[in-house]
């Protein structure tokens, strides 16, 4: 086997928690990649993949809570997590600015994941070395 | 682990379209990457691709039941995904 | 670098096409290479004469003839895709190049994104 290039990757996540194993797998690519000392630039969520970044995901006691995962692991690594925001905003995904300007009851975004646009993937394609999806299976 | 132009990473189970568009855009020099459903190709019988290496992530395969019918793919864990991914210039995600 | 957009979801019953195209504008947008590439039940946006206002949605087919604005290079819809739902030539929006296969148009592009 050759010797590994470092890669930096930014991984899209399309499918939601709960409905689709997208958020699952793409976690446990991205713990292995960040241990085999390649870079994870980013985490976009985007489409469905938005429902990752409630604070109000509650799953049983005894269900994994990727979202709290998902959380931590940014978190810890200091990887940016974005939500897309047209996606987000359409789906009920809401940061407290957000929630201001258009007069929302409540904001439920989970830290540290931040909302922006479009750009936020464009720039993925740019500057990174590699691009990987992860959808619904179905 | 041979150079590979483009990796193909199918999640779709076998009569999923989308699985049936990947096979189709197999090229030599390619290598096929079964991951969730997708890995529930192993169960059907007859061969899924003609001389195009392919895998399949072994948790997915565990967790279906399917580590005895694996003859048909290689298995590998979440760091050789990601070596996989590195070694290949491209990426397609199905 | 070129990116390709692959659309296979038909339009209206499923949000990931919408979600696809916004994808592909936003790459127009910053002066990225971008084409759209239709397959599967997805050929179906391409259908001429799209009357929405009976389920409230926005035509698909007003917003792709964006497309050529935004600075989109090409549309390709997949020729097995366009038979098997009786696409010909006129009864499809203008601009769009017919692949007899969509595995060349992929191999053409240097990434490959699908919305969902």
């Amino acid at each position: 086997m050759t010797a590994t290039t470092v890669q930096n990757y930014t991984l899209v996540i399309t499918g939601a928690p709960y409905s689709s194993q997208a958020p699952q797998t793409a976690l446990l690519f991205a713990k292995a990649a960040v241990a085999a000392g390649h870079t994870v630039d980013r985490v976009f969520l985007y489409g469905d993949g938005v429902h990752l970044a409630s604070s109000l995901s509650s799953p049983p006691s005894d269900e994994s809570h990727w979202a709290d995962q998902w959380g931590n692991f940014l978190s810890d690594n200091d990887i940016p997590g974005v939500a897309c925001i047209a996606s987000a905003l359409r789906r009920g995904l809401i940061d407290e600015s957000e929630q201001k300007r258009y007069e929302l009851p409540a904001s439920n975004l989970r830290e540290p994941f931040i909302i922006a646009g479009l750009g936020e993937w464009v720039e993925g394609t740019m500057a990174s070395s590699r691009v990987l999806y992860f959808h619904a299976g179905d | 682990m041979a150079q590979i132009h483009t990796l193909h990473i199918l999640n779709k189970a076998p009569e999923h379209p989308r699985s049936g568009e990947c096979l189709r855009s197999l090229n030599p020099g390619d290598a096929l990457l079964l991951i969730e459903n997708a890995v529930l190709a192993l169960a059907t019988p007859g061969e899924l691709t003609a001389g195009i290496p392919v895998y399949a992530l072994s948790p997915d395969v565990l967790a279906r039941g399917l580590a005895q019918t694996a003859r048909k793919a290689s298995l590998v864990d979440f760091p050789a995904m990601v070596e996989l991914t590195a070694q290949a210039q491209k990426v397609i995600s199905w | 670098m070129s990116t390709l957009i692959v659309i296979d979801q038909p339009p209206y019953g499923a949000w990931a096409g919408r979600e696809a195209l916004d994808m592909a504008f936003s790459l127009a947008a910053f002066d990225q290479p971008v084409a759209l590439l239709f397959t599967g039940a997805g050929v179906n946006w391409l259908r001429k004469s799209q009357e929405t206002m009976g389920i409230e949605q926005k035509s698909v087919e007003r917003n792709l003839s964006a497309a050529p604005v935004f600075g989109v290079e090409a549309i390709y819809a997949d020729a097995t895709a366009c038979a098997l739902y009786g696409l010909v030539p006129d009864s499809m929006v203008a601009g769009v190049a017919i692949a007899e296969s969509s595995a060349e148009v992929i191999r053409q592009h240097s990434h490959t994104a699908f919305a969902g």
